[in-house]
């Protein structure tokens, strides 16, 4: 083990077997061992990388991808089939929060109970013991049983345990939702202290933007292996992209599931229904409140482009982002208006246009075609935000409406907040 | 050695776990901690009554002569027993946080020696009030072979528990074997009737039976608390040889089984 390292992790390789119906009893096992057919799943594929001594390290990786395997063969709850992991100090881990918490039992024993089982001794706890009261801002309810806390106080409580125990090796694992705005403040200042002293710290968060505020390095895990290893503003534009792309084709298999369906409907009412109808009644379920209109035109396809002109769903703040929306045609659509609009995911509408109100001289559509709409800066903050696509006809009869036709995530280096990024400059004397 | 060390630093987990498991046993419970004093008075009055009046042991005082094997045994099944859940028990904390597991058989197995050592009060009381009537029976030297004895017992037990901890996690039908496991272990060895009435029957076969490591511990007991004599060294080489024997199985067992318990669990 090199001197400056803190983890040395080798090749390691991690399959679970996946009972398909497991019997523990020896009588199963004896009588029925057809039953204990299982199949291999490997979530590890030989991972290897070095940790130094201070440094933190954030694990991204999309669901199942083995960071949280990772992490917990490194805290020694389970051991690797091949390879080797060496660890230099003592380790702590925030994965599992008040491990061993007895609800009769008051805050403060709980607190040397819990600090017991990450091996410190009753010295050590009784000098932490005024810190982690304190962090956890219990004072008043120390000596009541834990079972009359609330949630959020006995979250407070345990990450107080947890992270008072100075370990050299701190590994963390999804919990900084801990408490509300306030204590999550304080944790991250804590984390940063920590870290400052010198512990060592991996952190697997889906947060990319906790790890940015913490991490120099970010490790992008895919399929068992390390895909990408640097800096998180490297690292994560390339997460983000490729996350956005695996988006992109369930968007796509989504899409041709519901128009086959739609398909499939539409032949069933052929005859019943007139053509040209307009359906606006948006209690008929999912499929016609997302798109509504008179079917003369309908928007086959929408792909957002950035600068070069590739498809992209990923952006970052500010980047050039153009909407293409291809669209077939039925009827002749006479003084046609298309419309944008952007919402945020939580349905916060951020912005909207369409080409009557940017004075477009009127058109009509005449033949299938495409339209384009650039947006030079694309200034909406970091999140996921859905694009609804619009063609009228200019009396105000929707031609097709199609709601949240795009999805796209940005994602941004700075840490301002709000919806948008105004542009700005400061002067200071 | 290193698991030593770490398990040196972990002491303030057996501690409180011990502290809980002792307190915690008969939590709600009417009589509380006395459990610990009467659950085996009972047994000692039941045992008693069968053999001393309905099958007429020829035994002299055979209440004190079976209370001082009856004790050590009672140990030595609550661990193999009870240290066999021990690991399960623990389940949640296993799967999700790290600690050197050895620390669930240990914490049981050490809280069961502290209920031993309670119970051993009883026994110097009643050897206090039988001494008195007869000026016999205390016998400093020989007392002070005792806590050797324990200790010994003490590995044996803990031997034990590793063993059955660590494979109940892989076999839960074990949990239930071992009732009728340690019953039979207990006729086995020379707690209700004497070793002698054995070894006659056994003849050349005789060494067989001290293969069981609970026959030189009971007889080392019995020297020391009934006869008050200082036990024979070759029977406490006997159980120490033994109780090591089974440590360092037990040990090696669990070892290699506890990689695979949070998975298993």
């Amino acid at each position: 083990m090199k001197q400056e390292n803190a983890i040395e992790v080798r090749d390691i390789t991690k399959k679970f077997k996946v009972f398909y119906d497991k019997g523990s009893e020896l009588k199963e096992r004896l009588l029925f061992r057809n039953r204990n057919r299982y199949e291999n799943r490997w979530v590890l594929n030989g991972i290897s990388f070095d940790v130094k001594k201070g440094e933190a390290v954030g694990l991204v990786g999309h669901n199942g991808c083995g960071k949280s395997t990772t992490l917990k063969l490194l805290t020694k709850i389970i051991y690797p089939d091949e390879g080797t992991i060496e660890m230099r100090g003592r380790v702590s881990s925030l994965i599992e929060l008040g491990a061993g918490f007895h609800p009769d039992m008051s805050g403060k024993e709980n607190i040397y109970t819990n600090a017991s089982i990450f091996g410190l001794t009753r010295r050590e706890i009784e000098e932490r013991l005024d810190d982690i009261i304190a962090f956890s801002e219990l004072e008043d309810f120390i000596d009541n049983p834990v079972r009359t806390y609330s949630s959020g106080m006995y979250m407070r409580l345990a990450f107080s345990v947890a992270i008072n125990v100075d370990a050299d090796i701190l590994l963390i694992d999804e919990i900084l939702a801990v408490g509300d705005a306030n204590f999550q403040a304080k944790c991250f200042n804590k984390l940063r202290e920590i870290k400052a002293n010198g512990t060592t710290i991996v952190i697997v968060s889906h947060s990319l933007g906790q790890i940015e505020q913490i991490c120099e390095r970010s490790l992008w895990i895919h399929d068992g292996i390390v895909q990408a290893d640097g800096a998180p503003r490297d690292v994560h534009p390339r997460y983000l992209n490729y996350m956005g792309e695996k988006r992109q084709e369930i968007a796509e298999k989504e899409r041709e599931r519901q128009a086959v369906k739609s398909q499939q409907e539409s032949e069933e009412h052929a005859g019943e229904k007139a053509e040209g109808e307009a359906n606006e009644d948006k209690t008929k379920g999912p499929k016609e409140s997302k798109r509504w209109g008179n079917g003369s035109a309908r928007i086959k396809r929408v792909d957002l482009w950035n600068q070069k002109g590739e498809v992209q769903n990923v952006f970052a703040t500010g980047e050039e982002m153009t909407i293409v929306i291809d669209y077939q045609l039925k009827k002749k659509v006479e003084d046609a208006v298309l419309g944008i609009a952007l919402f945020r995911s939580d349905g916060i509408h951020c912005y909207g246009t369409n080409t009557r109100i940017d004075q477009i001289p009127e058109f009509s559509l005449t033949k299938s075609g495409r339209i384009k709409v650039k947006l030079e800066h694309l200034n909406l903050l970091p999140g996921e935000y859905l694009i609804d696509i619009a063609i009228e006809s200019d009396i105000g009869v929707p031609v097709d409406y199609y709601k949240e036709a795009a999805k796209i995530e940005v994602y941004s280096m700075l840490q301002d907040v709000g919806i948008v990024r105004i542009e700005h400059s400061w002067e200071i004397d | 050695m290193k698991t030593l060390k770490e398990l040196y630093a972990y002491r303030q987990m057996i501690i409180s776990l011990v502290r809980k498991e002792l307190r915690g046993r008969y939590k709600g419970s009417v009589l509380g901690f006395m459990w610990t004093f009467i659950n085996p008075l009972l047994q000692l009055l039941v045992y008693s009554v069968v053999f001393s009046m309905i099958l007429g042991s020829q035994i002299d005082k055979f209440y004190l002569f079976l209370f001082v094997a009856l004790v050590p045994w009672l140990f030595f099944s609550a661990s193999l027993t009870g240290g066999s859940s021990s690991i399960i028990a623990s389940k949640d904390m296993v799967k999700k946080i790290y600690f050197p597991r050895e620390i669930m058989p240990i914490s049981y197995v050490t809280s069961a020696f502290v209920n031993m050592l309670l119970c051993f009060l009883v026994i110097f009381a009643v050897m206090i009030l039988f001494g008195i009537e007869t000026g016999k029976v205390f016998h400093f030297e020989a007392l002070l072979y005792l806590p050797v004895v324990m200790l010994i017992q003490y590995v044996l037990a803990l031997g034990g528990a590793l063993l059955t901890s660590g494979l109940t996690v892989y076999f839960r039908d074990l949990e239930h074997i071992l009732g009728i496991v340690t019953m039979a272990w207990m006729y086995l060895t020379p707690i209700v009737y004497s070793e002698e009435m054995v070894m006659n029957k056994m003849g050349e076969w005789a060494y067989l039976y001290y293969l069981n490591p609970m026959t030189p511990i009971t007889i080392a007991y019995r020297k020391i608390l009934y006869s008050g004599e200082v036990p024979d060294m070759s029977t406490l080489v006997n159980a120490a040889v033994l109780g090591v024997g089974f440590l360092v199985i037990g040990y090696v067992v669990f070892r290699k089984l506890q990689k695979g318990f949070a998975e298993e669990l």
